[in-house]
């Protein structure tokens, strides 16, 4: 989630008001920001994804001063009328659809609003733009260029100076080399046309989403601005333009109108004069909110607490108010949003403790309690639990294992070789556990009673758990008369009646290895003196001994069903 | 009076009488062929009778230096000097014989010093006898016995310890000497009546059975000695906190969950309203898998309340995501990232059940991270969620206090959060005495409407909750990184203190 810095100084500026860092400290978490750090010259939080619009400072102080009761209500911006205008080429079309574009003039610019406008754009595009695939912004200095501006398409072969550069490169020569063209090139990839703006002269603006020209760059002595914000999503960007827009107003810069045309139906019509300052009106009931807070607050404290959050209210009539919410919101999706926000001013270090006095009952699930069982044997048998990982790798799957590769769950992007599939037997696991502990004390006797993931095709997933238990013995003396006696009590005390039946199985040497069944036929799994070749895979030097059941058999004979649908042991089912 | 003694006892008391009734451990330690911490022992036991006393003595030795070993072979310097000059009556230095040179000015300084003679322009005069002096007679003493205590030198000789101290001839060590010394009941023993009992350092099970273990002594054992380590089986203390864990919710009142590890995004996303362009559902965070790359979805009906609830918020009174909601995008399989989705696979089966019910998971989840001091691509995480039709945000913070009290932590804190699925949302702050600090430990919150309607068929308020707990275990065993909490070190499974709360 992003994080912004704030210059002390900037902020107290914005605020209207000397703030001790202390305060800031205490007080801007509970609006819904989490504190990172903070210096002699400012401080940083950490913006959540719901609140794009405190991702700049102004932002921040315009919430800010709600919350502490400095300024309520809604914050009004003026929208003046201008005369410039944007035509929209149909060829954006397939590339990059949306787009919508404003003017902000007189803007006091110095280093901090500066600084501040690069940051928003940043954050913006980081966070709620979807690294710039579903918006991006272009801020310009509107002295620059000469206006109507054309939002078209290029080819490959056209030339432009981009930011910070000293001369012309072709846009290949920007997807290739430049280091925002090879970031984010891919969201242009495949088209074979390129989105610019350009001005009435055929001077670069911006090539959206990758980088601006340089002929327009914005610096301290920009005084108005030119604002496009292009993508995929038409909420999406409009949503970014009035962020940035009444954020750069809470500066004191002034709206004007952009009149966009486009050869093509949008949400705004063909002709449509941007920015969309339009209100969201929700209503919202006093009972709904009382519901949710477990309190009972008055329409009065309750219209206050949205003041606070920066809201208006109209039309309250009785139990009902209609609540009107700013344009650069954009969270605000159901009612229940407001009423987080008046939990917020309300303060949540207010709301008292409650605890229902109604009775429930509870309970493991069978799973988890026969796990339990068994693993308490284990522990009496003289066995260290372990807990592995259920993610790991062919090689310590089957072939450290002598175990020819077999089907299994895999990943489709690992990030290390480590961790490329899921364990379909527990026994690798217990032997790479072995192996990391080869300068600990002997002898070790180690178990686990854990999930093992194994396909099925008639599973909803296609997949499906199944709860193990695997045991390895290590030390110079360890044989199968030990792993076998260690069976033979396991299976004793669940009271289980099998019989052993010579087999083979690679990982086990020949001859000492045997197969569970139960009298009933079912196999529960196997027993057997460990292959020397996989001591030597493990770097083990001791003879080992183990075994591996799968106790969902055993649960299955005891009526204890590991089916997940039953698995509430005192529960409603 | 009759006393029972072991042979061996009564070998020490009768050296000891022997001996006049007092003698050092060392020497009754040579007599018996027993080292002097075996007899010390042993005296200790029969003093416990009465029978002996014990005590240390603090002295100092005295040994010769190599300096003084040669002028006990050879004499002082100036006692050779004086020899040598006396037949003569004066002699020239340089007619001196068997003085090394060093030796001769050490030699005639003393001469001087202890007046028995003058030195003048290189010339030796004895005057008067030269008397055999305390310091003489202190060096043979000591030549003859190898080393002499302090404290049985005769007090004439007392004098010369300095001097000769001071000429660098003797060494003195401080020493302490162990003596034993026979009681007056000690002594009446030996007159009368001993019983000998044998000494056994193993009860054994002959003992028992024939009754003889009342004819012996035991062998005392130095109880303060570690003993052997025993190969320890026992729960990983992992385990210990998540059964702890789980313990405290069934307490609560709470049902255990559980469900697939590997997941389809429907549940493990979708159902939580969570969009499909979501950060989180990026490859980068999610491990999304290749084979099975789809399971099945649920009903239609389901899915279609769930598809208008992104697209356009549904019927519930919201706006919805206001997006084109892909049906395969819900498919695709991941190993499930948050215990969640057993709560969302949970409320879909609640439609016709009784109200309130309480539930929780403990449970692994995982993340696309590579394992390093902060991460874990997989853990353990535990959630609870109250279906309540009266639940409100004043239950959930008590619901909260209470649970986090019965894990150990009196004070916790709220302040606002953000989750895609829950609001309002809340972060919950522990207070942590060993650390002194508050410490981020779990995230809250109330579902959200557009989770609840489709899952449940109704919109009530369900409260959930959930944390990882690998930041408790670390905090409570002190682990600086995360990847001890699954490395299975055998040395730290074995000696890690159990959990308790």
């Amino acid at each position: 989630m992003p994080v912004i810095r704030v210059s002390l100084r900037d902020f107290e500026k914005l605020v209207g008001l000397a703030l001790p860092i202390s305060r800031l400290r205490s007080e801007l978490p509970m609006i819904g920001l989490s504190w990172e750090r903070d210096d002699y010259e400012g401080f940083e939080v950490e913006v959540f994804p719901n609140r794009p619009d405190m991702l700049s400072p102004e932002g921040l102080a315009r919430a800010y001063k709600g919350f502490i009761g400095l300024e309520k209500g809604m914050p009004q911006y003026v929208v003046k009328s201008s005369f410039y205008d944007v035509y929209v080429d149909r060829d954006v079309c397939e590339v990059r659809p949306c787009s919508i574009f404003t003017v902000v003039k007189n803007i006091p610019m110095d280093e901090e609003v500066l600084k501040s406008i690069i940051q928003l754009q940043e954050k913006l595009h980081v966070s709620y733009c979807r690294n710039r695939r579903k918006a991006s912004i272009g801020v310009h200095d509107l002295d620059k260029f000469k206006p109507p501006v054309k939002y078209t398409v290029k080819t490959s072969d056209f030339k432009f100076k981009p930011l910070d550069y000293d001369r012309e490169i072709t846009i290949k020569g920007i997807l290739e080399c430049h280091p925002k063209g090879v970031e984010y090139g891919h969201i242009l990839a495949g088209f074979g046309k390129y989105p610019i703006i350009e001005d009435s002269e055929g001077l670069v603006l911006s090539m959206p989403p990758i980088i601006n020209s340089d002929y327009t760059k914005v610096d301290v002595k920009t005084r108005n601005i030119f604002i496009d914000c292009t993508g995929l999503d038409w909420k999406t960007v409009s949503s970014v333009l009035n962020i940035i827009t009444t954020s750069l107003a809470e500066r004191g810069g002034e709206i004007y109108k952009v009149k966009v045309f486009y050869p093509f139906e949008t949400p705004f019509g063909m002709v449509f004069e941007s920015p969309d300052l339009r209100i969201q009106e929700v209503k919202l009931s006093l009972d709904f909110v009382n519901k949710i807070l477990g309190e009972k607050l008055t329409m009065e404290e309750v219209l206050e607490f949205l003041y606070r959050m920066r809201y208006d209210a109209v039309g309250c009539s009785g139990e009902n108010v209609l609540v009107k919410v700013p344009a650069y919101r954009v969270d605000i999706m159901h009612p229940i949003d407001l009423v987080e926000d008046i939990a917020i001013a309300y303060g949540y270090d207010r709301i008292k403790p409650e605890i229902p006095k109604v009775f429930t009952s509870g309970g493991e699930s069978y799973l988890e309690r026969f796990s339990s069982k068994v693993r308490l044997v284990m522990v009496g048998l003289g066995f260290q639990e372990v807990i592995t990982d259920v993610l790991t790798n062919p090689h310590d799957l089957f072939i450290a294992m002598r175990i020819k590769p077999e089907p299994v769950v895999e990943l489709e992007n690992p990030k290390t070789i480590e961790y490329t599939v899921c364990r379909s037997w527990l026994m690798p696991c217990l032997m790479k556990t072995l192996s990391r502990n080869r300068h600990r004390e002997y002898p070790q006797r180690i178990f686990e009673v854990d999930d093992v993931v194994i396909l099925d095709e008639n599973s909803e997933t296609g997949a499906r758990n199944v709860r193990k238990l695997a045991a390895v013995s290590t030390h110079s003396e360890a044989d199968y008369a030990e792993i076998r006696a260690v069976v033979d009590a396991l299976l004793k005390i669940l009271d289980i009646d099998f019989h052993i039946n010579p087999g083979e199985h690679p990982s086990f040497i020949d001859g000492r290895i045997g197969f569970i069944e139960t009298t009933t036929g079912e196999n529960l799994g196997f027993l057997g003196e460990i292959h020397p070749e996989v001591l030597e895979n493990f770097g083990l030097e001791n003879p080992s001994v183990g075994f591996e059941i799968n106790l969902e058999f055993i649960m299955r004979l005891k009526g204890l069903d590991g089916n997940p649908k039953r698995a509430h042991a005192d529960g409603p089912f | 009076m009759k006393f029972k003694l072991s042979e061996d006892e009564v070998r020490l008391l009768k050296i000891l009488e022997k001996s006049g009734g007092i003698a050092s451990v060392d020497r009754i330690a040579s007599e018996m062929k027993l080292t002097s911490d075996k007899v010390a022992a042993l005296a200790l036991n029969i003093s416990l009778k009465g029978l002996l006393s014990l005590k240390t003595e603090e002295d100092s030795i005295i040994t010769l230096t190599d300096e003084g070993l040669r002028y006990a072979k050879l004499g002082l310097p100036e006692r050779r000097i004086a020899d040598q000059a006396k037949a003569k009556r004066i002699l020239s230095i340089s007619e001196l014989v068997n003085l090394e040179d060093w030796e001769k000015s050490i030699g005639l300084a003393w001469l001087r010093k202890k007046a028995w003679g003058t030195v003048k322009a290189g010339k030796v005069e004895v005057s008067g006898e030269a008397t055999k002096d305390t310091d003489e007679r202190l060096i043979e003493l000591i030549a003859s016995e190898g080393r002499v205590y302090m404290s049985s030198l005769p007090s004439e000789l007392r004098e010369a310890v300095d001097v000769l101290k001071e000429r660098r001839l003797i060494k003195i060590e401080k020493s302490s000497t162990r003596f034993i010394s026979l009681s007056r009941l000690g002594e009446e023993a030996l007159r009368g009546e001993i019983e000998i009992l044998e000494e056994v350092s193993r009860l054994t099970r002959e003992l028992i059975i024939s009754g003889r273990w009342r004819n012996v002594v035991f062998k005392k054992y130095d109880v303060a000695l570690p003993s052997y380590r025993i190969p320890i089986g026992r729960l990983s203390f992992v385990r210990e906190v998540l059964d702890y864990i789980r313990q405290v919710w069934v307490e609560m009142g709470f049902i255990e969950m559980e469900g697939p590890i590997l997941e389809t995004c429907f549940w493990n996303y979708d159902a939580l309203y969570v969009p499909q362009d979501h950060p989180a559902r990026d490859l980068q965070d999610t491990f999304y898998v290749k084979t099975p790359k789809f399971g099945r979805l649920p009903n239609q009906d389901l899915v279609e309340k769930v598809r208008n609830v992104h697209e356009s918020g549904w019927s519930i009174g919201s706006i919805g995501w206001g997006y084109h909601w892909d049906l395969e995008e819900s498919r695709k399989t991941l190993l499930r990232t948050h215990t969640t989705c057993l709560s969302a696979r949970t409320l879909a089966i609640l439609r016709d059940v009784e109200l309130p019910v309480k539930f929780f998971a403990v449970s692994k989840v995982f993340r696309n991270e590579k394992p390093d001091r902060t991460h874990l691509c997989e853990f353990y995480q535990t959630e609870g969620i109250v279906v309540d039709e009266n639940a409100n945000m004043k239950n959930l913070v008590g619901y909260l206090k209470e649970f986090f009290k019965r894990l150990g932590f009196p004070d916790a804190r709220f302040r606002p959060a953000y989750f895609p699925y829950t609001e309002p949302s809340l972060e919950v702050e522990v207070y942590c005495p060993t650390m002194d600090k508050w410490v981020e430990l779990a995230g809250a919150g109330i579902f959200r409407p557009e989770v609840v309607k489709p899952l449940l068929g109704r919109e009530i308020p369900v409260l959930a909750w959930g944390l990882g707990p690998g930041r408790m275990i670390m905090l409570n065993y002190n682990l600086k990184d995360m990847r001890e909490l699954t490395m299975n070190d055998i040395d730290l499974l074995r000696s890690a203190p159990v959990w308790i709360r």
